[in-house]
């Protein structure tokens, strides 16, 4: 076997580039195609840093909801849009910079401040979880059931409102 | 383990050492590269060769070969040397990216799926959901590659794979899961080593039907060809590609159906397990290509289906025999009725 595997601060760094410039691309792209292409790169970059952190299984998952089927919804809703009007970007109005420049720095602020208050505590190793496949069903339903009978009404009373808007567009 | 070379002189013995390592072989040779084109290639010659049997002809015959089997060879040279015609006002980045991605996404699933016990690049735990989590990102790829052709016969093409393929998507998985169930593993080399008593086919009959028919829907093969329905669309997503374009889309779809077949094989044909007379990828090999001649078969005898009947199928009928049947497989597993086989 020859050795090549791949120092991880380097792995990190490259995925928060894929990533994070994947995401601004999103925003910037003239075309909508474009950024709709861009955000499943920034999704594949996620998943990458689920494989990065041992959780394969999510990082798959990642992959087959998010690029699979929220990018197709994207797509769809972009292609119902004329090519035309698809292309024209309205003139933004000023000041979103500066609300983005406010968001950033309140976020930097909340992070500075956990990190601040956990302090020593902050965990600077990476613990593989080793959590079997198998073992996440019961784990999720024997020490979570409340948030997952949540996650479930929420996501009945999507479907429900979904229905209820297409019946009323019919 | 090999390290880096640091001397000119140990550049030969690494490379020799990199070229004989089990990666480097299963990676380029068999079960990848290579193997994949040569199975490919002989795939399109095979379809066309079983319609004309179909049809009383004699199909492919005088490219040279027994039976003219060096015609895909002879269409590849041919397509390269054929002019790409992008369409007026196409994008032209993603007419030309997208078949090559499509293809991407057709050979990586290969990795995880076992040839044999030794015969697999990436012995990964979570081997199903990746070959799943690949296979679903073709529809935005295809309904890309559609709006970027800039013409409404692709256009509409694009529309219709994507609400197939996503309709089937849906059975499809639920279907794997009651394979998952019996093997208690999502590692496609496990799934395997479970059917050593008895195939998965057996227990999970329903799981094959269902299956079998979603994945036709997912190869876009007759009788669910409604993306390419050549009397209405001309030849609906791809009408606008041509030359080494058409090419290599062809080379995407071709691989999916290997894909495809050689995953029914793997969850429900005992995949490597065979009398041990052949060597265990050969059986593997022989029992794709028996899959894949099923898959194709349909193309030269059944008509198209109509839209409608085509989402009613997918979402009143598979959904709903594919979660009965996961039911089905928890009674049996949980009344003990499968013991006999070790499940």
């Amino acid at each position: 076997m020859v050795d090549l595997s791949i120092p991880p601060d380097l792995t990190f760094v490259v995925l928060t580039t894929i990533t994070l410039l994947a995401a601004i691309m999103a925003l910037q792209a003239k075309e909508l195609i474009y950024g709709a292409i861009s955000l499943a790169v920034s999704f594949m970059g996620i998943a990458g840093f689920f494989v990065f952190l041992d959780a394969p299984y999510l990082a798959m998952l990642q992959i087959a909801v998010y690029v699979g089927a929220v990018v197709v919804l994207i797509l769809f809703t972009i292609m119902l849009v004329r090519r035309e009007e698809a292309g024209k970007d309205e003139t933004p109005e000023g000041g979103e910079g500066a609300a983005g420049l406010w968001i950033a720095g309140l976020l930097a602020v909340a992070i500075a401040g956990v990190a601040a208050l956990a302090g020593p505590n902050l965990p600077t190793t990476l613990q593989p979880a080793n959590l079997p496949i198998s073992q996440l069903g019961p784990v999720l339903a024997g020490t979570y059931p409340v948030p997952l009978i949540i996650l479930a009404l929420l996501l009945s009373a999507a479907l429900l409102g979904a229905l209820v808007l297409a019946k009323v567009e019919r | 383990m090999v390290n880096l070379p640091t001397t000119p002189a140990d550049v030969l013995p690494f490379i020799i050492a990199v070229v004989t390592s089990h990666t480097f072989i299963t990676i380029v040779f068999f079960p990848g590269f290579i193997h994949l084109v040569i199975v490919v290639m002989f795939l399109t010659w095979y379809e066309r060769k079983v319609l004309a049997r179909i049809q009383l002809r004699i199909g492919p015959l005088y490219a040279g070969g027994p039976g003219g089997i060096l015609q895909p060879i002879a269409d590849g040279v041919k397509l390269i040397f054929k002019e790409v015609i992008v369409p007026y006002k196409a994008d032209k980045p993603l007419f030309l990216g997208i078949p090559l991605a499509l293809v991407f996404l057709a050979t990586l699933p290969f990795a995880v799926i076992p040839f044999g016990q030794h015969w697999v690049i990436a012995n990964l735990d979570v081997g199903l959901v990746f070959v799943f989590a690949m296979t679903s990102l073709f529809p935005s790829m295809i309904l890309i590659f559609a709006w970027a052709s800039n013409s409404k016969y692709p256009f509409m093409g694009g529309l219709r794979s994507l609400f197939q393929q996503v309709a089937y998507e849906i059975p499809m998985w639920i279907s794997a899961l009651s394979i998952v169930l019996l093997a208690g593993s999502l590692n496609l080399s496990d799934i395997v080593n479970a059917q050593q008593k008895i195939w998965f086919i057996v227990p999970a009959f329903l799981s094959f039907i269902v299956f079998f028919i979603a994945s036709m829907a997912e190869l876009e093969r007759l009788p669910f060809d409604l993306p390419e329905a050549e009397p209405e669309l001309v030849a609906g997503w791809y009408t606008e590609s041509s030359g080494a374009v058409y090419m290599v889309i062809f080379l995407a779809l071709y691989m999916k159906l290997y894909l495809m077949s050689s995953l029914i094989t793997v969850l429900f044909l005992g995949g490597w397990w065979g009398p041990a007379f052949l060597p265990q990828p050969v059986w593997f090999i022989l029992k794709s290509l028996a899959v894949a001649t099923f898959i194709i078969i349909p193309r030269g005898v059944y008509p198209r289906l109509r839209v409608d009947l085509l989402i009613k199928i997918g979402w009143s009928r598979l959904l709903i025999i594919a979660l009965a049947n996961v039911f089905l497989t928890v009674l049996l597993l949980s009344t003990g009725v499968l013991s006999a086989w070790g499940l």
